[in-house]
């Protein structure tokens, strides 16, 4: 990747990751967008597994720490989630629309049982409506807003590696 | 021909199991290496972004406000329809001025940051930290009662834990002072999780549905009279020795926006009989309104009453002038 594209692509993943801590609030959805799963699988199709997994753990340790009671399970979810995305990248990151949307919406699907199983606080009843229902919906929209960030960022830089 | 692989797929497991690992010892360490780990990271990285947070946050309730705002504009009946919301947030800021003007001294407004995300329900993060004077195990506060207990303290950001949390125990009393117990978050599912439970009542104590549960102010880290909620109903427990019963909180956490944290000095100092003379403060203003509102039905009254006797007088005047005409040959 030239500089020129490197900037661009850093200054794409600075820009979800202030998406998080703004849009995010503001639009107080009970089922949010996770832009940082974007970010990640971002990074995930355009690296090698063990770099989109290392990147998994950074911003997973970053969004944790704004909720110490489950220190460690998001960085944990998205070192899962980035290793497995840039494994099956491959696979997955065909010129297709709906290939590209189900690769979104099943990488925060991912994150999010992981995350709910480390964490350990939901159970029983709460921890299945949140898991097939919450979740999904949270991971369908994330899905439709990563579609639209693949979208606007591939012109500029490029298709991902395969 | 494909090109080679740059980097061993081993290393890249390697750096993968390193990750897990780590994230695993972040989830089993202790909570005081994982809160001091976490500390320094809001305190670097993410300060900026919890700050953005806070302004994303500000700015939504203000944009609420202003599209409330010109709705009411728009009609008068779509006026009387959104006035319930904006009449409900002037009570709760009303009553938060009430409480500040009845605590009057060692306490720190803030605002609460609610992430709205997966491990937020039960943790809040407050605006203000350690320069603010904000210290470990001061009750956080609204007009309502009791919100939570602040754990950790950065120096521009606190975490409390609020009354869902599995750890959060209070002791209380009924507000006659009758029975004492703790206070703790229920631990049903679906909807009963958003309660609490008072336990360890004695046996000869039976609350009524819809009594007042305060904080006792043993402890001393809960200032005495808080409100923390009311009976709803008693609970079946396996200990036969004492009851235990269902409390409804005192406090909406979708509607925790503007808190105060009490300063342990102002806990020790005691804010007894605060919250009552709050609501009396409140009830005085309701009365000034609602003596206002009655002066006004009043001059209404009157301008009605007079414009009647001109129109009876005007009447009366017709009817002599025709009785006159009448009367001439």
């Amino acid at each position: 990747m030239s500089i020129a594209k490197s900037l661009w692509f850093a200054l794409v993943l600075l820009l979800l990751v202030v998406l998080q801590y703004t849009l995010r609030p503001v639009l107080a959805w009970r089922a949010p967008i996770d832009f940082l799963t974007i970010a990640l699988l971002l990074v995930a199709v355009r690296a090698r597994p063990g770099v989109a997994a290392a990147a998994g753990f950074a911003l997973g340790l970053l969004a944790d720490s704004l909720t110490p009671d489950a220190f460690g399970a998001g960085a944990l979810a998205m070192t899962v989630v980035g290793f497995g995305a840039s494994w099956l990248k491959a696979a997955f990151f065909a010129d297709n629309i709906a290939l590209n949307g189900i690769f979104v919406f099943l990488g925060k699907w991912a994150f999010d049982l992981i995350f709910l199983v480390a964490e350990r606080r939901l159970q029983g009843t709460d921890l299945l409506v949140q898991a097939v229902l919450w979740s999904p919906i949270s991971a369908a929209a994330t899905a439709l807003m990563g579609l639209l960030v693949l979208l606007a960022v591939r012109p500029v830089l490029g298709a991902p590696r395969t | 021909m494909p090109r080679p692989a740059r980097t061993d797929p081993r290393v890249d497991l390697a750096i993968t199991a390193a990750c897990c690992v780590a994230a695993f010892l972040c989830l089993v360490f202790p909570a005081t290496a994982r809160n001091s780990a976490a500390a320094k990271l809001r305190g670097s990285l993410v300060a900026p972004l919890a700050a953005l947070q806070e302004k994303a946050e500000l700015s939504r309730r203000s944009f609420l406000g202003h599209d409330a705002a010109v709705q009411i504009a728009d009609s008068v009946t779509l006026r009387s329809l959104r006035l319930v919301g904006v009449e409900e947030e002037n009570e709760r800021l009303r009553r938060l001025l009430g409480l500040a003007s009845a605590v009057k001294w060692g306490f720190i407004p803030a605002e609460a940051l609610q992430g709205r995300g997966l491990g937020d329900e039960t943790t809040i993060t407050l605006s203000a930290g350690k320069f603010a004077g904000v210290e470990p195990l001061s009750p956080v506060v609204v007009s309502e009662g009791l919100v939570g207990m602040v754990e950790r303290v950065d120096n521009s950001l606190s975490l409390a834990i609020i009354w869902p949390h599995p750890d959060f125990r209070v002791s209380a009393m009924t507000a006659d002072g009758v029975a004492f117990g703790i206070v703790r978050a229920h631990p049903g599912q679906g909807a009963s999780r958003y309660l609490l439970e008072l336990q360890g009542v004695p046996l000869r104590a039976q609350l009524k549905p819809g009594t007042l549960v305060v904080a006792s102010g043993l402890g001393g880290v809960y200032p005495k009279g808080v409100p923390i909620g009311t009976i709803l109903q008693e609970i079946k427990t396996p200990e036969g020795y004492a009851r235990s019963y269902l409390v409804r909180p005192a406090v909406r956490l979708q509607d925790v926006t503007s808190v105060m944290i009490v300063r342990p000095a102002r806990v020790r100092a005691g804010i007894e009989n605060v919250w009552a003379r709050a609501a009396a403060g409140d009830s005085a203003i309701k009365g000034v309104v609602a003596a206002g509102d009655s002066a006004r039905r009043d001059s209404v009254r009157r301008e009605a009453s007079r414009r009647d006797s001109v129109r009876r007088d005007s009447v009366r005047k017709d009817s002599l002038k025709r009785d006159t005409l009448r009367r001439v040959p």
